[in-house]
């Protein structure tokens, strides 16, 4: 009975429209016409030819588990800088929260103003080290990089939040005996500190994953794509295909169950890997 | 002097990780010329921004219609979610079952549900509405929501529920007379993270409310790109009206949300 209502929001959000997916995959609909006849396999084969989505489904796959690596490191580096400090995170835990809660549109119109070609914050920056007029949204390898950093921006902050809570589960007698014994910072930390943490970490890793196929809002602001197809991730490739230019919903409908099949394909073998490791470990 | 060193690389970190946001805020201060000529800080202080943005797009309805997604559609996953919760941390039966359909339908992006919910709203006539984005970013913000209250009733003790049946209570009752007081700490945590969800969404936002007068923040701010003529220090002026609330409710609640964001999501 107290799942009634969740039940009915999982009917809504999940059941009814993996339904409705695989009816518009199947036929040829359009934004105005939905369901029109039965087409067979044509959408998925529409959607297997197009170069843009194909690209997508890499590219989308590529930041996810990038954008999860370099968020861990970069998160992780800043919880162990943080408990050096001390147990307690203060001001710092202010701080932290700010780029989580910062609406990601708002975040891509920030970077968008600050990486402007002209009149951006950074021109002077160029300038000053050699490389005047250098525009990283200009070539494809520069923008996609721009968003993985844009993505770290975002979200290192909250895997340091919830890393930082892990280390104070690492015992102090553990880390004084590996001084003893000679152990460097380093060395500490990859024999004493990681293996506690390690849970939490790939948790870290899984749940950035799934955030990272979600990546839409910054796409729409700061590179719209571009240049070329550089930035198309798969989600902004469905929204475009479906309710930009084409309005072809049948094959955004296709596209869309490509996608999922992927994204499942993918946190399913992360989550297989996480519980091994984490069992291994005991 | 390691001590001096760490907190001297984090005050390094911390500026270096504002200067976006800085930035925008030095843009609100400056005239179109001024912001081509470069630099971070205005030549000269112009205050115009932040009221011609009003003119420039109904910024006011914007804010208006985040407001009321954001605070909507958090009730409405609370309302959701609290049940949901203590089913996947107390039913031995069902709890299991749930929890991985919740989670599975966290893990699907939300553009999976973009078409089949477009046409759901459009049948119903819920497109560019207020009511129909409330409706679909609460119900879409539940697996978070459950997912951070599970680990709150997990951690009571049963004990406390037992005597309240023994009592005569029904579980309908327990729930809210003894459970939700309990986990209020989690309850403000999870309604706070979903607010703050909400009012930063933006794929269901575009896709289904694009006409002026159900225009949220995101959308309409990032409609600004759209505009031949930019207007940076207004869109600047517009993110920095638009982010300030928040970043007030996250520092103001900071305890909550860090105790929730770490016993939730890590567990």
């Amino acid at each position: 009975m107290f799942a009634a209502p969740a039940g009915v929001g999982l009917l809504l959000l999940l059941v009814y429209p993996t339904v409705y997916l695989l009816a518009l995959a199947f036929t040829e609909s359009s934004l105005g016409r939905p369901l029109q006849e039965f087409s067979g396999l044509d959408n998925f084969v529409t959607a297997s030819e197009a170069l843009a989505f194909r690209g997508s489904l890499v590219r989308s796959t590529v930041f996810a588990l990038l954008g999860a690596a370099v968020t861990l490191a970069v998160g992780t580096a800043l919880a162990v800088l943080l408990r050096t400090r001390g147990g307690r995170l203060g001001l710092a835990g202010s701080l932290l929260l700010l780029p989580l809660v910062t609406p990601p549109v708002m975040v891509g119109v920030a970077w968008k103003l600050m990486l402007a070609p002209v009149g951006g914050a950074l021109t002077g920056v160029w300038e000053a080290v050699g490389i005047g007029g250098f525009n990283p949204l200009g070539t494809g390898t520069g923008a996609f990089a721009t968003l993985l950093v844009i993505d770290m921006w975002q979200w290192a902050p909250f895997v340091t939040l919830l890393i930082f809570a892990a280390l104070l589960g690492v015992p102090d007698d553990l880390l004084e005996a590996a001084q003893l014994d000679g152990a460097g910072a380093w060395r500490s930390f990859t024999a004493v500190v990681w293996p506690i943490i390690t849970p939490t970490a790939l948790a870290v890793v899984l749940l950035k994953v799934v955030i990272g196929f979600k990546a839409f809002d910054t796409i729409v602001v700061v590179t719209e794509g571009g240049p070329g197809l550089a930035t198309i991730l798969a989600p902004f490739e469905i929204y475009r295909t479906g309710l930009r230019g084409d309005f072809d919903m049948g094959v955004a409908a296709a596209e869309t169950l490509v996608f999922g099949v992927v994204v499942g394909l993918v946190t399913t073998v992360l989550t297989v890997a996480r519980a091994r490791v984490v069992r291994a470990q005991g | 002097m390691a001590a001096v060193l760490s907190t001297s690389l984090l005050v390094v970190i911390a500026l270096a990780g504002a200067v976006p946001i800085l930035y925008l805020l030095s843009l609100a201060f400056r005239t179109n010329d001024d912001v081509l000529n470069g630099g971070f800080l205005p030549s000269v202080i112009y205050w115009s921004n932040w009221g011609r943005v009003f003119e420039t797009v109904p910024f006011a309805t914007m804010l208006a219609n985040s407001w009321l997604v954001a605070i909507g559609s958090a009730l409405l996953t609370g309302v959701v979610a609290v049940p949901a919760a203590y089913v996947t941390a107390r039913s031995r039966r069902h709890g299991d079952r749930l929890a991985t359909l919740v989670l599975a339908s966290y893990v699907a992006p939300p553009v999976v549900a973009m078409v089949p919910l477009y046409f759901l709203l459009k049948g119903v006539g819920l497109t560019n509405n207020v009511v129909g984005l409330i409706l679909v970013t609460g119900l879409a913000n539940v697996p978070v929501a459950v997912w951070l209250l599970d680990g709150f009733v997990r951690r009571l003790p049963v004990d406390i529920e037992e005597a309240a049946w023994l009592d005569g209570l029904s579980p309908v009752q327990s729930l809210l007379r003894i459970v939700v007081p309990l986990i209020s700490p989690g309850i403000v945590a999870a309604l706070l993270v979903c607010l703050f969800l909400a009012y930063n969404e933006f794929l269901f936002a575009v896709s289904f409310s694009q006409s002026t007068d159900s225009q949220t923040l995101t959308v309409g701010l990032s409609l600004f790109q759209g505009d031949r003529r930019v207007q940076f220090g207004q869109q600047a002026a517009a993110s920095v009206m638009a982010i300030a609330p928040m970043y007030v409710l996250a520092v103001v609640a900071q305890r909550w949300l860090v105790s929730g964001l770490t016993h939730g999501a890590t567990r």
